[in-house]
């Protein structure tokens, strides 16, 4: 039971409603930052003390969609990250599902195996991936890149689900056994639509890795293949005077994603936070 | 409706063997109930039976069939799970009718055995609800509506009402009963509760490490224990249990722990045997000549008044029907009918008058 009084709770609370508001503003600053430099003419962005009013201007915006085939990248970007996800998540799903029923003792080494290629530095596993692509003849290549992806992916999306599954109770595996599924069909009509807020939060992870990896783009892509984060980089270089084009070309690159986790933010809150107490 | 036989089933995990040679036949339509401790693998045995475990050795026969080596979609069996196991994305209807589904059913003939099952168990009104919109006792009757609506051969109950608060769990046994006599199905129920085992079962099966103790109907394991666990175990409070010797004139009974007790006739067993003496806490009566004994503890249940009493160094539990105006520390005398009395080998703790 808590001794501390309301008025003391209430200071309580409003030093956190503050403290959090400067958090938010800290984080907020560099896309605020992006937001207003995109705006401006490249001449404003750089002055100090920064120009507050200015003429704001879309040109940057505009040159960025019309433009240095920003489209282009946007779409190699979407088509790995679609098939990282629509690989890695079913993937993932099913091992974990596996992981999530055998004894403890035969699951526990594995889901340590798989922490010790989370914890791996993904530097030195790009090198491999660039030698298996180049004599596989794959190198800029969708599947390449998506494969690798789905490769380094795994080992969280299978972490992740895993602790949902366990959380389903194998009760509901059994009855389904006895009311006459097959283990595939107690996992697809059963499990699965229980699972479905762990797999959205899995499918959302899984898709801001794809979208934002730069490394791995940057060494298994090419001309036909390069994704968004290569080519923002490239954008502006070191010339200053790019830079307005460089900061709309980063808004641009979240826009997606911005409205992917908007339209699915109750889903991600929600499977983050299910199971957390006993239901 | 179809017999069930178990034959000299055996389970192991890993080195542990858990069953020991298990072997029970039950009737066509018959009520068994598996009662026993935890661990003492009544639990493990249904679970054989409903085919989630694999069987170690030995048999598993329904209707005469052997289905120890079936999935248990084949095996044409039914169960209820202690947690229920009801599909929490499903309505009550989709609960009932899933296994109707898998089998390939049509809709139309879901609904009529759904809206059956549904009339049976009063769950007309529930049928579009989510089992998160039900009460615990509403959730039970729809695990027994899903197992009822596939018309199985063998139902199998996994401590259906241990979930329940003990109101709810009286109005389910008798409605589980119920079911049964309307039914007719042969079930095979699982409990840990001896009062459960005794109301409802038609033959219980005590089971202890693995081992079946005794089978039998709930009267003959009440009046003819057929060893000392049974008798601790069947009836509420338990049988009182002293070791001790059969006196010289085969009326008294020397405790090991100290002193005598002195029978209204003569014991069934040669005077001067070791034996442990078995007493009913509802067999002891106040007598004005008999055992001397101290009141100890007195806990009125409303119907009944148990007594804890102190004869000579031993502890024994009376149960009154009346309501006698006892206290604590008085100096009474203990009525214990000879004939009433199960004497078992202290060796072997087996029965041995009949």
């Amino acid at each position: 039971m808590s001794a501390q009084s309301y008025p003391g709770r209430r200071r309580t609370t409003w030093v956190i409603f503050i403290a959090l508001c400067v958090f938010t503003f800290i984080n907020l600053t560099p896309l605020i930052w992006a937001v207003l430099t995109s705006l401006k003419d490249p001449r404003d962005a750089f002055t100090i003390p920064p120009t507050i009013i200015f003429e704001p201007t879309l040109k940057y915006h505009i040159e960025v969609w019309t433009e240095n085939d920003f489209v282009f990248y946007l779409m190699n970007s979407l088509i790995i990250s679609a098939g990282t996800v629509f690989i890695s998540v079913p993937a993932g799903s099913l091992a974990a599902y596996a992981l999530s029923r055998i004894p403890r003792r035969s699951a526990g080494p594995i889901l340590s195996a798989l922490f010790t290629i989370r914890m791996f530095p993904h530097m030195l596993l790009a090198i491999p991936f660039f030698v298996m692509g180049t004599f596989l003849n794959m190198i800029d290549t969708y599947p390449l890149l998506i494969l690798a992806l789905v490769a380094i992916n795994q080992p969280f999306t299978i972490w992740l689900m895993h602790g949902f599954f366990l959380e389903i109770p194998r009760d509901l595996d059994e009855a389904a056994a006895i009311d006459g599924c097959s283990n595939w069909q107690a996992f697809r009509i059963v499990i699965l639509p229980l699972a479905r807020p762990g797999m959205t939060v899995a499918a959302l992870f899984s898709l801001l890795l794809s979208y934002n990896e730069f490394l791995f783009a940057l060494i298994l892509t090419g001309t036909d293949t390069k994704t968004l984060p290569v080519a923002i980089a490239s954008f502006g270089g070191e010339d200053i005077s790019s830079w307005s084009l460089s900061a709309a070309g980063a808004i641009g690159i979240m826009l997606p994603i911005v409205l992917v986790m908007l339209l699915l933010q109750r889903h991600l809150v929600r499977g983050l936070t299910a199971g957390a107490v006993k239901g | 409706m179809a017999p069930l036989t178990i034959q000299q089933a055996t389970k192991s995990f890993g080195g542990v063997q858990v069953l020991h040679g298990v072997t029970i036949d039950i009737d066509d339509g018959e009520f068994v109930v598996l009662v026993g401790p935890s661990g003492c693998g009544k639990s493990t045995l249904l679970r054989l039976i409903a085919g989630l475990e694999d069987i170690t050795s030995g048999g598993i026969l329904i209707d005469g069939k052997d289905v120890s080596r079936l999935h248990p979609k084949d095996r044409d069996i039914a169960m209820v799970f202690q947690s229920y196991a009801l599909y929490p994305h499903m309505t009550v209807a989709e609960n009932m009718g899933f296994s109707l589904r898998m089998r390939g059913a049509k809709s139309d003939e879901q609904r009529r055995k759904v809206g059956q099952a549904a009339g049976i168990l009063d769950l007309d009104a529930l049928l579009d609800r989510y089992p998160r919109q039900l009460s615990g006792g509403q959730r039970q009757r729809v695990a027994m509506g899903r197992a009822i609506v596939r018309d199985p051969k063998v139902f199998l109950f996994d401590e259906p009402l241990s979930n329940l608060d003990a109101k709810l769990r009286v109005q389910m046994r008798s409605e589980i009963r119920t079911l049964h006599k309307k039914l007719k199905t042969t079930i095979v129920y699982v409990t840990h509760d001896q009062i459960e085992a005794m109301t409802m079962a038609d033959k219980i099966v005590v089971m202890r490490g693995g081992h079946v103790e005794q089978i039998g109907s709930p009267m003959t394991l009440y009046d003819a224990p057929a060893n000392v666990f049974v008798a601790g175990f069947i009836g509420s409070p338990a049988m009182n249990l002293l070791k001790g010797r059969i006196g010289a004139d085969a009326q008294s009974f020397d405790l090991d722990a100290g002193g005598a007790l002195q029978f209204t006739s003569a014991l069934d067993a040669r005077p001067g045997q070791s034996v442990i003496l078995g007493i009913r806490p509802e067999d002891v009566t106040l007598s004005d000549n008999g055992s001397p004994a101290t009141v100890k503890l007195i806990e009125p249940t409303g119907a009944d008044l148990h007594v804890n009493l102190d004869v000579a160094g031993s502890d024994i539990t009376a149960v009154f029907h009346e309501r006698l105006s006892l206290k604590e520390g008085q100096e009474v005398s203990l009525e214990l009918p000879a004939d009433c009395v199960h004497l078992f080998d202290a060796e072997t703790e087996t029965r041995l008058s009949a």
